[in-house]
């Protein structure tokens, strides 16, 4: 009780009663079940005391309050559990919007998810402009929606749009868009928000101003938009958008559309609240939820997490300077978020032309971002002025580290990887961008291999927040992390892996891929297959739209050194062979399994493939159940060979965050050891022996580790 | 070498590394390019060559003319942009013509004196960009035009505004130059001596005709300057930092867009006077084009590049500047390298190599001429003898300002940097860099090779 009393400190001045939140032993406040309890108390003591104005504030340095406690919403099973819990929740911040005393919030930092529905029951909102404040209702990113009175009020105080436009897409606003926005009144530096704060409490303390605040728009559109008809319109776009976006995966935004459409404007708040905490509930026991929980821990994980094992003292270097050999696609990437993130970046190519394109890369990208205005000309410009590019090594010994992203031959990179090393510093660490070369025998190009790692980006590298770090076998714990630091500098979610053909994400992919291949062979249609991936399954991109975007020929080019490292396992589809000699490569030359814009965007299959490579007319022989079956199965048993034989990552976990952020596995499964979990390894086994059998390749086969867990029925999450 | 080196000392003020742009032709290639943006181009690559630390900068230095409205202390915009830390002291100097040898002289002073240790000295220029400016009565009327209450106020102002512009229109139609509405181009009035009213192609007329300067001589030297530095293209690109071309950067300048390869001395010879049409000398040919360019070296104590393991390029002997009439601004040379030669206890003989900027073809011949003339040494210069003969063999043996152009803030540093690289390829001792400076003045620098 003492903790709490520390952690929600209560005191008076003159009127004004203040709440200062600093929940002990803590990083962040955070709405948990007894913060909830005892802030019913003080606010039940201050609704009591002859306070004219009740203040709450935040004394950590970066944070109001982070939201409700998620590890209580995890442990929640069933649906008289949620009720308990959001009633309970719904019914405090009723109390704070009861109280004859004025209140003020005064925020400073992260106010999310219930924090921002503490502030939304306040007459009135004040915040500073530090870059931290954030204030929104991220709600549905975990599967579920506001449930403290969230959909209610914000409504009420932002308006119709607004409040759409935060709930259903679960963003948080700066400070500025939140002013605009109507959701604090008033903004002021951080410096002074306590003073101004107490300066207004103090006014408001004798002028009295208790008040509900109620929108209104402003500008004829708006009025019209905010009237009867006019939100039918905008009800029925904000379904219409969010369905495109959800593709129709992801229940909770149109859960909490739903409770909007049935509340806004409602007079019984009760009613309007018991609406709110039914549709609550229904989403919480989703497995989506638990899903997106699930996920939302991963990423929590890679934060606290160094890169390195258990008990390792190793530290990560400072990296100011970073070097990148080859300006094209990937290295103009990395060049971008590494200045995009305050990094100084020096290319290195063998002409201006190549160095010109990775400028333009990074230019437009920011270009576009002050178009629309998350950053202004001024912070575009010091970005860009962080770019600078060579063709000779002149700067390399200012250079922390250098990434390695020249073409993907082996000779030429331990030569021009050696080379490099003699421009550098002796201290200096030297990573690879390979995606199917040995890091160990590139390593042993470098004079200390100690100082050689892999560091494996994806495609886009704008886009893409999965970093492999690849550990060779003589990368030492400093090295390690010091990449693994860098990755997350550079805005990635990095997760460490032992060196093997195609490292983690490649290696569960490759097989996926070539099952396509396979079933596309035996004459599923183009569309129809990719459609069952992402349609149905969540895939953001069918296989084969996959493999044209990744590029033909390094596809067969990636399951020939499959084939040659893994065997029978890893059979090579005849048509690939074909596709091959066909001069398809993809959406790189405009021909692959689809046709191409002259833009670069994917257009309808092509289907004078089929007959090219000799194929009859797709007639589709398999259910859709088979289809995905044998391509995310066959994933899976690669995912029980490389955690358990040859301990590629230590854990499910890491599975899981680098297929979501390397592949876009769908997050509403919780990624693929998780949908294997839900599926049951029995189940898997006894599908992939079937398929097996019945075309007689070892290709689907079980392998060991696999049929182990099936044996016992065991699950990746234990 | 008739004479030997003096001892080396600690505090020798020494040249590390040194960078410029390619200079590209007003209105040409760098239109877009901020001056900013070409110092930083020219400070990355010194710093990059030479792997500095940018901790170890003291000061940054920077010559700049335009002195652009979005950049007013444009040394501070090229430091931080170039990734100088935000704790380096940085500002800009003017001396027109000769600020980016203003810039070294004071980074010089700065060291020998012991204050500090490492500097960066240039210049930077994009003549381009200088600004149009409005007449006066505009300026009147956009400043009352925010201040108006309401229509009532504002209407009249902004009837007040249109018969100006119309005004403006028609003046400019009829040609009618001296009508104070036209609008003036900032560079060109900082090509017209504010002191004595006439532009430097004037100058440059006085001096063809007091010197006795034929149009011939003076094309015949325009084309030298053309053939040798389209000869020395290759080499100069060792000092060339090349400038990619926002924003769709499909381009990279990595050489001088000036040195015509095909000049004709017929060509040249065909082209009008262009300040004295009558009976004037001063063509376009025989001139400096307006040009956009930056430049930028690395200067430290000898100590200092010691102890960080730096190969000093060449050492700063001495500098001087000197003043006289402004319509004979051009002779300025002529003023300012007795003092800098008596500072380094040398004499013009000693000298292996020479920049002398070429503003004007008669500008340079002239000065040749009274460097060389006991009369001009007695009755200008206050010497008993003349200052010495000037062998054309060894001035601007690259080309100079008429091929490769003058951005007007840079090109001190150029031209000394220009010097000191080629002192290498040939083994001279000591070298003069020296240039006229618009108002009437001359700047000179004598560096030593450290080969």
């Amino acid at each position: 009780m003492s903790t709490m009393k520390n952690s929600l400190k209560l005191k008076y001045q003159n009127d004004i009663a203040i709440l200062e939140l600093d929940l002990q032993g803590e990083k962040v406040n955070k709405l948990s079940t007894p913060v909830m309890n005892h802030l019913k108390d003080v606010i039940d003591e201050v609704a009591r005391s002859k306070a004219k104005v009740f203040v709450i504030r935040s004394l950590k340095p970066k944070i109001f309050v982070a939201g409700a406690d998620i590890e209580e919403i995890k442990n929640l099973k069933t649906k008289d559990e949620f009720e308990k819990a959001v009633r309970g929740g719904q019914d405090i911040f009723n109390r704070l919007e009861d109280m004859p005393q004025v209140t003020i919030a005064s925020i400073n930092g992260a106010c999310a998810g219930g924090g921002c529905e503490m502030i939304l029951a306040c007459d009135y909102r004040i915040a500073s402009e530090d870059s931290s404040t954030r204030i929104g209702l991220p709600e549905t990113q975990l599967g579920i929606i506001p449930g403290f009175g969230g959909c209610v009020r914000l409504p009420r105080v932002v308006g119709l749009q607004a409040a759409l436009d935060i709930i259903l897409a679960g963003k948080l606003l700066n400070a500025k868009k939140a002013k605009k926005a109507g959701l604090v009144d008033k903004l002021v530096h951080p410096g002074i928000l306590e003073e101004e704060t107490m300066k207004w409490a103090a006014q408001l303390a004798q002028e009295g101003g208790k008040r509900r605040k109620q929108f209104k728009a402003q500008g004829l559109v708006n009025t019209i938009l905010e009237g009867g008809l006019g939100r039918r319109v905008v009800f029925s776009k904000a379904k219409e958008a969010t369905l495109k976006a959800t593709k129709g995966h992801y229940p909770a935004p149109l859960a909490a559309l739903d409770v909007i459409k049935e509340t806004y404007g409602m007079s019984d708040r009760q009613k309007a609240l018991d609406i709110e905490r039914t549709y609550f509930c229904e989403m919480g026991i989703t497995d989506i939820s638990k899903n997106l929980i699930h996920v939302f821990y991963l990423t929590e994980m890679v934060k606290k997490q160094t890169g390195l094992p258990a008990g390792s003292a190793a530290k990560a270097k400072d990296v100011k300077a970073v070097g990148v050999l080859g300006a094209g696609t990937m290295g103009g990437g990395v060049a971008y978020i590494g200045a995009d993130k305050g990094i100084q970046m020096r290319i290195k190519d063998i002409n201006y032309e190549a160095l010109g394109k990775a400028y333009k890369h990074a230019s437009d990208l920011w270009t576009k971002l002050v178009k629309k205005r998350v950053i202004d000309k001024y912070q575009a410009k010091q970005k860009m002025d962080l770019v600078s590019g060579g063709i000779d090594y002149a700067g390399f010994k200012t250079l922390d580290v250098v990434i390695e992203a020249i073409v993907e031959d082996m000779n030429i990179k331990r030569k021009v990887i050696a080379e490099t090393a003699g421009q550098m510093r002796a201290d200096a660490i030297i990573v690879t961008n390979t995606s199917s070369l040995s890091v160990t025998e590139m390593g042993e190009a470098h004079p200390k291999p100690a100082q050689f790692a892999g560091m494996h980006f994806f495609n886009p590298v704008d886009k893409m927040p999965l970093v492999e770090v690849i550990r060779g076998p003589q990368s030492s714990d400093e090295t390690i992390a010091t990449i693994f630091e860098l990755s997350k500098k550079m805005g990635k979610m990095p997760v460490v892996v032992k060196d093997g053909p195609g490292f983690l994400v490649n290696r569960l992919l490759i097989p996926y891929l070539n099952e396509a291949t396979f079933l596309f062979q035996e004459g599923m249609d183009i569309k129809t297959l990719d459609d069952y991936y992402v349609k149905n399954f969540g895939m953001p991109m069918g296989p084969l739209a996959l493999m044209d975007e990744v590029g033909l020929d390094v596809g067969i080019k990636v399951v020939k050194i499959f084939n040659k490292a893994f065997g029978a396992r890893v059979q090579i589809p005849e048509v690939m062979e074909k596709i091959g000699k066909s001069g398809r490569l993809g959406k790189k030359n405009g021909k692959g399994f689809y046709k191409y814009s002259d833009e670069g965007k994917r257009l309808e299959p092509d289907d004078t493939i089929y007959a090219e490579l000799g194929l009859n007319a797709p007639k589709n022989p398999y259910t859709e159940k088979e289809c995905i079956e044998r391509g995310i199965f066959s994933m899976i048993n690669e995912c029980a060979s490389a955690l358990y034989d040859d301990k590629i990552v230590e854990t499910p976990d890491e599975v899981d965050l680098a297929m979501i952020m390397g592949t876009g596995f769908p997050p509403f499964r919780g990624g693929l050891c998780r949908y294997a979990d839900s599926v049951g390894s029995q189940t898997i086994a006894t599908a992939l022996e079937a398929y097996s059998l019945q075309r007689s390749t070892p290709r689907l086969k079980p392998m060991a580790a696999l049929n182990a867990m099936a044996r016992d029925n065991k699950k990746f999450y234990t | 070498m008739s004479t030997a080196s003096k001892a080396k000392s600690s505090r020798d003020v020494v040249i590390v590394e040194g960078f410029r742009t390619p200079f590209v032709k007003s209105g040409d290639k760098f239109s877009q390019v901020h001056p900013a943006d070409l110092g930083k181009t020219a400070l990355k690559a010194v710093l990059a060559k030479t792997n500095l630390n940018t901790d170890e900068i003291d000061e940054v230095i920077i010559g700049n003319t335009g002195n652009p409205p979005d950049a007013v202390n444009i040394s501070r915009v090229v430091a931080l942009g170039a990734g100088v830390p935000q704790k380096t002291s940085a500002y800009t100097v003017h001396r027109n013509c000769a600020s980016a040898l203003e810039s070294i002289s004071q980074g010089f002073e700065k060291i020998r004196g012991g204050t500090m240790e490492v500097i960066i000295a240039g210049g930077t220029e994009n003549m381009t960009q200088m600004p149009v400016l409005m007449p006066q009565k505009f300026q009147k009327i956009f400043m009352d035009l925010p201040r108006a209450k309401g229509p009532a106020q504002a209407l009249p102002l902004l009837w007040k505004l249109f018969k100006t512009d119309v005004k403006q229109i028609k003046a400019m139609l009829t040609g009618d130059m001296r009508n104070e509405l036209m609008p003036t181009a900032a560079v060109m009035q900082g090509l017209t001596d504010p002191f004595v009213g006439i532009n430097m192609g004037q100058t440059a007329e006085i001096l063809a005709k007091e010197w006795g300067l034929s149009r011939q001589t003076q094309d015949e030297f325009a084309l030298r300057s053309h053939k040798l530095a389209s000869a020395a293209k290759e080499k100069l690109r060792e000092e060339i930092a090349p400038v990619a071309l926002g924003p769709d950067y499909k381009e990279t300048i990595i050489d001088d867009i000036g040195p015509r390869e095909n000049q004709t001395y017929e060509a040249l010879a065909k082209l009008k006077p262009f300040f004295d049409k009558e009976t004037g000398s001063i063509t376009a040919g025989n001139s400096c084009p307006i040009t956009d360019g930056a430049a930028m070296i690395l200067m430290m104590s000898r100590e200092k590049a010691e102890s960080l393991g730096y190969k000093p390029l060449a050492r700063i002997l001495s500098y001087g500047f000197a003043g006289l009439e402004p319509e004979r601004m051009g002779l300025g040379p002529v003023y300012s390298t007795p003092l800098a030669l008596k500072r380094a206890g040398l004499s013009l003989k000693d000298m292996g190599l020479v920049e002398l900027n070429e503003a004007f073809a008669a500008q340079v011949l002239s000065c040749q001429k009274a460097l060389d003339s006991d009369e001009f040494a007695k009755n200008k210069l206050g010497l008993s003898a003349k200052v010495g003969e000037l062998r054309s063999e060894i001035v601007n043996v690259n080309g100079g300002a008429i091929a490769l152009g003058h951005p007007v803030g840079a090109t001190g540093t150029r031209i000394t940097l220009t010097l000191m690289k080629e002192m290498r390829r040939r083994n001279t001792q000591f070298g003069l860099a020296t240039l006229c400076i618009g108002g009437g003045q001359g700047g000179s620098i004598i560096i030593e090779n450290e080969n």
